[in-house]
């Protein structure tokens, strides 16, 4: 179970944009290619076939977080400690970022 | 922040939509051809009995026997969005009982990729002619048509009647003799 957790599933906000962008424009280009020569052949499940191609290759491509979707990672804040010894440094640290 | 799940079902999603999308692109671009077209056919052989009719009323009922010829080639009403072919052959007629008979005589089913030129001779009907009553010995106006049903890959299912008819007339003597 622990191995599974260790698996990174995340992207950053940028990266997902890019991930639905790209799997949009791999389907849509697969499905006109698909859409052509089916027609040309006269064969409407060659066109499902390469549709299913674009699928798969959209889902290899954009599904798994890839580095390219992780380029741009939020900084986010640095914890605030709670404690009452030493909120106030905690404090002063803060203000001066 | 999406998930993998969420990042594959918005995948599969749109991918089904894009098919939808196709699937319609495949029907519109068909959905107005011509699909009817010239079939020749004629009778060979053409005799009428009067023998019970057991699946029914084991009455004595008019029973007719033919032979055709038939030809006609559909090579070309087969696109991308014609999966098959089902021909069927009709006698139409008016008797004492009814306005309008419509009996099928004769059918086939033709893939798609399989011999579309059909050149049959004498050929035997697949279904009894069997009329309700007494109304086939001596009619003289029967008419024989062909048709078919488009089975389509998505889109309507359309009933086409071929160009081209045959009109022949039954003895007007019962055949006793076997046949």
């Amino acid at each position: 179970m622990d191995f599974f957790k260790s698996i990174p599933t995340h992207m950053d906000f940028e990266g997902q944009a890019r991930a639905e962008y790209l799997s949009r424009v791999i389907i849509l280009l697969f499905a006109a290619v698909g859409l052509v020569w089916g027609y040309i052949i006269q064969q409407f499940s060659q066109t499902v076939y390469i549709l299913g191609a674009g699928f798969a290759l959209a889902a290899l491509l954009t599904i798994p977080p890839w580095p390219m979707y992780r380029r741009k990672p939020l900084n986010w804040q640095k914890v605030k400690s709670t404690g009452e010894s030493n909120s106030t440094e905690s404090n002063k640290k803060a203000k001066r970022k | 922040m999406h998930s993998v799940l969420q990042r594959g079902n918005a995948i599969f999603a749109y991918a089904l939509s894009v098919l939808a999308c196709l699937t319609f692109v495949c029907f519109a671009s068909t959905v107005f051809l011509n699909y009817r077209t010239q079939a020749d056919m004629r009778t060979v052989n053409v005799v009428v009995k009067n023998v019970p009719d057991y699946s029914a009323s084991r009455e004595k009922n008019d029973l007719g026997f033919l032979t055709f010829d038939l030809q006609t080639d559909l090579t070309h009403l087969f696109n991308w969005n014609v999966k098959q072919l089902f021909l069927y052959l009709t006698a139409e007629y008016e008797t004492a009982n009814n306005k309008l008979n419509q009996v099928v005589l004769w059918d086939k089913i033709i893939l798609r990729g399989e011999n579309a030129v059909l050149d049959f001779k004498n050929a035997n009907t697949k279904y009894y002619f069997w009329d309700d009553g007494n109304g086939l010995k001596g009619n003289k106006n029967i008419t024989l048509t062909l048709s078919w049903n488009i089975i389509p890959n998505a889109g309507f299912l359309p009933n086409i009647f071929a160009h081209g008819s045959h009109s022949f007339k039954f003895p007007v003597e019962y055949t006793t003799s076997r046949m």
